[in-house]
């Protein structure tokens, strides 16, 4: 198609029924849905850095996206033949399971990296690590007890594709980010305060925990919600809070929409490129994000010693 | 130390007894029980038409051999690599050595089909050099690079960086199908070629290991003390990562990629047998063999009759051991 195609499309100039098909029930609700997403977990990765106080916190490291997707393949798996996997009532259930494992998840994260009624930040990581290799383990084994075709969409879920959108999913994913987005969003400036020594925050008048739980449930549920739609995309809500960092500063109610926005221009790209150069093959835009991703990261990591 | 050697040698000695006792499990027990008398008949008065004659020698027991060694190599390897990096997080698989063996593996599938199997095991022995090559030359440039935390990030990052570019190879060759096969653990096909073909480059591996095992207690003791009593400690790191290389490259070519045994196995033997590696690294080669084995055997009964892929099970006793070491060690280099 061509862009005079697509805009005149858009704008309703003669229109033409093909033309309409494509653009509005396969391109449209994959661009917007990719948005959403890239937005959802961008503001979630700057929140989780911002609450862990560590720049390699991620909702994929810390295995929050393999709690939430342990949870949704749970639910494929328990109702399979029950219910019709790609109805609405379904699609619309997904996000809140999502959001329940996601949650569970951050739950036993932080319970089992406390140590002397303070969260240690190494060992959040690799709590993460080792609870993401558990929730993998328990998905691998729930998926393989599945029947060949329901496997199959499991794995393709679970690998992080939005080529399968629709606007049901857009709609079940809009939700959730109007509903946590303002929850995050008016905590800003508390989330500069708990950059300080906790000590100081908790001199501030800060009710440091209080606080920190609803920006972590929040951000766990914009993170549950785009799990529970698109799978995992990694690296996104890692990436993304870096760069808006260094576009914008280190105040918080700058950088949450700035790396939302990052999000958005990583998800758009990512699947632009996996559905453009392995064509007619298309290869799902959480891998496309994780290769070049990658070598970003360990740029910043490396960059990090000055 | 001096008392920690009365149990070593007792685990060391009852060994093969035990070793006996596990592969008569391992061939017995499955989703086909197999009478004893049949199993002896299998091996000493062979007879090509009985079905469960042709199971015992080209199913059951390669595949409960392929398991003993491959546990033996990989809880080796994950000994040397804790003893050389200082690092209690220190395994194969969480930094990036069987992940390059996969890639690597991946790679050949797409470009050089079809591949011998000798082809195969070198193919995976380069990946695993280079995995290893990039994840650790990343944590030397990184600052405190070599710390549990900024490794085991690595370690996973580079895994998911290379399973990336091996999906995308695939998926532009269009070929993931028969690549997807590898990157999953598959005791249960095991090639008893395959087997023999990698007993040289085991021997190799294994020698080494005993062989620098003094070396290593010293090394892990700190670099600087370890200079200091004349070592050159960087021929020890070289050739320990040869062997690690050597034995990992391997059992991913043998079986794809098995997780946690090369993390919790050297801790155990750790536990068992004190500080001196040269006593933890056979006792971890024994006690690998024996839990792979076992964890394959109940691979067949966790939802039997299917069979487990044995990650799952493996990760049911990981995830919890890796868990209670992060509990206890933190994120500190020195234990």
């Amino acid at each position: 198609m061509s862009v005079l195609d697509v805009a005149k499309t858009l704008l309703r100039i003669h229109s033409n029924s093909d033309y309409d098909l494509v653009v509005f029930q396969f391109r449209l609700p994959r661009i917007v849905l990719g948005l959403l997403i890239g937005f959802a977990l961008g503001v979630a990765g700057a929140v989780i850095q911002g609450v862990t106080r560590n720049g390699l916190a991620d909702p994929g490291i810390l295995g929050i996206n393999a709690g939430a997707g342990m949870m949704v393949v749970l639910f494929m798996f328990a109702l399979r033949g029950v219910v019709d996997l790609g109805g609405i009532l379904s699609v619309l259930m997904k996000p809140m399971l999502g959001l329940a494992g996601g949650l569970a998840a951050a739950g036993l994260i932080l319970l089992l990296s406390r140590r002397g009624g303070r969260i240690d930040p190494q060992r959040l990581i690799l709590v993460g690590i080792a609870l993401s290799l558990g929730f993998g383990a328990i998905t691998l084994y729930m998926s393989l007890k599945m029947n060949p075709q329901d496997f199959e969409a499991a794995v393709v879920w679970l690998a992080g594709s939005i080529h399968s959108a629709n606007w049901k999913y857009a709609m079940a994913l809009l939700p959730w980010i109007v509903l946590m987005l303002p929850i995050v969003w008016l905590r800003a400036d508390k989330l500069d305060v708990l950059q300080l020594e906790e000590v100081s925050a908790a001199s501030l008048g800060l009710s440091v925990e209080r606080e920190r739980l609803v920006l972590l449930v929040g951000s766990v549920g914009l993170v549950a919600a785009s799990v529970a739609v698109s799978g995992s995309i990694g690296f996104v809500g890692l990436i993304a809070p870096h760069i808006a960092r260094r576009l914008v500063g280190l105040r918080h109610r700058r950088i949450i929409p700035v790396s939302g926005l990052v999000g958005m221009a990583m998800i758009a790209a990512g699947d632009f490129i996996g559905k453009t150069i392995f064509a007619p093959a298309e290869l799902a835009v959480g891998i496309v994000i994780s290769i070049i991703g990658v070598p970003y990261f360990v740029y910043l990591l490396i960059r990090a010693r000055t | 130390m001096q008392r920690k050697t009365i149990l070593p040698t007792a685990i060391l000695l009852m060994a093969p007894a035990v070793v006996a006792f596990i592969i008569m499990l391992s061939v017995l027990y499955g989703a086909k029980s197999i009478h004893a008398q049949t199993v002896w008949d299998a091996v000493f008065h062979f007879d090509r038409s009985s079905v469960d004659h042709q199971i015992v020698r080209s199913s059951r027991l390669p595949r409960a051999v392929g398991a003993l060694l491959i546990g033996c190599f990989l809880a080796v390897s994950g000994a040397l690599m804790q003893g050389v990096t200082r690092n209690y997080l220190a395994s194969p698989s969480i930094m990036g050595v069987s992940d390059g063996s996969v890639f690597a593996v991946t790679l050949a599938m797409v470009w050089l089909p079809p591949a011998h199997s000798v082809s195969m095991i070198v193919v995976s022995l380069v990946g695993s050099a280079f995995g290893a090559c990039v994840v650790f030359g990343l944590a030397w440039l990184i600052p405190k690079g070599m710390t549990p935390v900024k490794l085991a990030i690595l370690g996973t990052i580079i895994g998911m960086f290379m399973n990336g570019v091996a999906d995308a190879v695939a998926t532009y060759n269009q070929v993931s199908q028969s690549v997807s096969f590898w990157y999953n653990a598959r005791l249960y096909q095991m090639d008893p070629e395959m087997i023999k073909l990698s007993v040289p480059f085991a021997i190799v591996g294994l020698g080494l290991a005993v062989w620098l095992s003094k070396s290593i207690t010293v090394l892990s003791l700190g670099e600087e003390l370890s200079a200091g009593l004349g070592q050159r400690t960087a021929v020890v790191k070289l050739l320990s990562m040869l062997a690690v290389v050597l034995l990992t490259g391997v059992s991913v070519a043998l079986a794809g990629k098995i997780a946690f045994v090369g993390l919790i196995v050297p801790h155990i033997a750790r536990m068992l047998s004190g500080q001196d590696y040269r006593w933890i690294i056979p006792v971890s080669g024994v006690i690998g063999g024996l839990f792979l084995a076992l964890c394959d055997v109940l691979a067949r009964f966790v939802n039997y009759p299917f069979e487990t892929p044995i990650g799952v099970v493996t990760a049911l006793f990981g995830v919890p051991f890796f868990l209670y070491l992060i509990w206890t060690r933190g994120g500190g280099q020195r234990e």
